[in-house]
């Protein structure tokens, strides 16, 4: 579940201009959100506070039934972050590592056993279409095969909150079909995702609650009106 | 296409990051002048135990025209016989010794050659051994002097108070190279560690985004650094022990194990010089590379925790 009360977000000192401005909303565990708005509205800021990349300034705000604030321990604030997954719109791949590591790593940060590690990586990578890249560097990857890596490393240690910032962009057509099933699939199963995206057609394909950001205010909650 | 699962867990590449060459180097540079250090911080510990302990503790008393008689109040005795009588008098345990006639010949042979029968008019020389955290009575040099005029008392102590301060000093400064050492061995890992973070930003903030731990990032950059220190101080360390092997030989005619005086520039027995190192020095130079390893390590630990800071 995810909760904000009048969210706020600077980027520097707390009297510049928020990035993020009295934010509200609530999405139920299992629940799915298009995250919508045009350029620069702050979806990717919003995206990043609820990673934990960034805390509020103000505000409270609650992730996963846990209350993320200020003076939150740093371990505490670690597991948490380690029960999300994100995918990037860069994707964040390590370059030097191998498909297969990569997908691997929020395994290993939680000391997963290997082989147990090796049997889940294998099954991921062939179910995003990727079983025969495994040992190939991501930097030599093409970026609709990072992608589906950044994927496949956000969902492999299954997390409780999905989150994806422009999924889509560099995935075929029928590529973004699977993904969107599958993450209709992740939330049917409960798991919490939020999508921030422009890729219009994509929302036609899924009809879900969205939330509309524009100049980092919220203006619009599907969620609420359902 | 190289293996699937390579072994690098989590592509931090810190032997990139944090090279071989500079660090270890440095370190390596450090051990060896610490361990110089080291070494003569035990010389100078070792004098300054010496001089504060056995050497302040002695006495020599000359007497003159020894066995001319004096008149005492418990009749006639010589002018050594009554000196030894007011030696009585030292504190419980004090150990008294008249230098026999082969004794003095041999104490004397450097300067007079073999004086067995030397014609000379030699004193009486009493050494006297007081017991450890005793004094010298202030008025004894006064008493023996009212009671047999021309004794002479030469107080070991006074020379043992300055060469022992003497060797605190000498300890003090080596105990300041030692610290300015681990200052700059601090230093040097500070700035590889600062380097090597800056090279690694983005793929910090991504492990730290997938839930990697502070001590985990910190513990992977503190083992590499810990790994190069200890190897730096290894290498050091061995690279002081033939200058320090030589600085013993050298030194081994003012050792308090007696050596052989040398007369050549490489020792050549080897085993008899080894077995003359102190043993504190011996386990302290053993220990060198664990500290530059934990220096290494701890600073590294520091650092990287501090910078992660920066992430919430």
């Amino acid at each position: 579940m995810i909760r904000l009360d009048n969210v706020s977000w600077h980027r520097g000192k707390k009297d510049s201009a928020p990035v993020l401005a009295h934010v509200s909303f609530m999405v139920p565990q299992g629940g799915f959100r298009w995250l919508l708005g045009p350029s620069g509205a702050g979806k990717s800021s919003l995206l990043s506070l609820l990673h934990i990349e960034n805390l509020p300034s103000d505000g409270q705000m609650t992730i996963l039934g846990k209350t993320v604030a200020q003076e939150e321990k740093r371990s505490a604030l670690v597991r948490l972050r380690q029960r999300i997954g994100m995918v990037h719109q860069d994707y964040q791949l390590m370059p030097d590592l191998s498909v297969a590591d990569n997908v691997a790593l929020p395994l290993r940060l939680q000391k997963r056993p290997e082989d147990e590690i090796q049997d889940e990586v294998h099954a991921i990578l062939k179910w995003v279409g990727l079983g025969e890249r495994v040992g190939v560097p991501a930097a030599q990857l093409s970026g609709g095969e990072q992608q589906r890596t950044a994927i496949a490393r956000a969902i492999i240690h299954r997390p409780g909150l999905i989150l994806a910032d422009e999924p889509t962009n560099a995935l075929e057509e029928s590529q973004a079909c699977r993904l969107l099933d599958m993450f209709a699939e992740l939330s049917a199963m409960g798991t919490t995702v939020v999508v921030a995206t422009h890729n219009e057609s994509l929302i036609r394909r899924l009809e879900r609650p969205f939330l509309f950001l524009e100049r980092g205010r919220l203006v619009e909650d599907g969620g609420a009106q359902a | 296409m190289t293996r699937p699962f390579s072994g690098r867990k989590d592509g931090l590449s810190l032997s990139e990051a944090l090279p071989d060459r500079s660090l270890f180097a440095l370190v390596a540079m450090m051990g060896f002048l610490a361990a110089l250090t080291v070494a003569g911080a035990s010389g100078a510990r070792a004098l300054s135990a010496r001089w504060s302990g056995g050497a302040a503790q002695l006495l020599t008393i000359q007497v003159p025209d020894a066995d001319t008689a004096l008149t005492a109040q418990n009749g006639p005795t010589t002018r050594v016989q009554a000196v030894l009588a007011d030696l009585a008098s030292l504190p419980a345990g004090s150990e008294v010794h008249q230098l026999t006639q082969p004794e003095l010949s041999r104490l004397l042979e450097p300067w007079l050659g073999e004086t067995d029968n030397t014609a000379l008019p030699l004193p009486a020389i009493i050494r006297v051994k007081l017991p450890v955290d005793t004094s010298v009575p202030a008025t004894l040099e006064q008493t023996l002097n009212t009671h047999v005029p021309g004794t002479i008392v030469e107080h070991n102590a006074r020379w043992g108070e300055r060469l022992r301060a003497l060797a605190n000093s000498l300890l003090a400064c080596a105990g300041l190279a030692l610290l300015t050492v681990g200052g700059i061995a601090t230093m040097i890992t500070g700035l590889a560690t600062r380097t090597g973070l800056a090279t690694r930003k983005d793929i910090i903030k991504t492990l730290h985004g997938l839930g990697a731990s502070d001590s985990y990032i910190a513990g992977r950059f503190a083992w590499r650094t810990a790994t190069l220190g200890f190897g730096g101080g290894l290498t050091g360390t061995l690279g002081a022990c033939l200058p320090l092997l030589l600085l013993l030989q050298m030194a081994a005619p003012f050792a308090s194990t007696p050596l052989t005086a040398p007369d050549r520039l490489l020792p050549t027995n080897w085993q008899a010089l080894a077995a003359t190192i102190p043993q504190d020095m011996l386990v302290a130079l053993l220990l060198l590379p664990f500290a530059a390893a934990f220096i290494c390590w701890f600073t590294t630990q520091i650092m990287v925790r501090l910078w992660l800071l920066r992430l919430p």
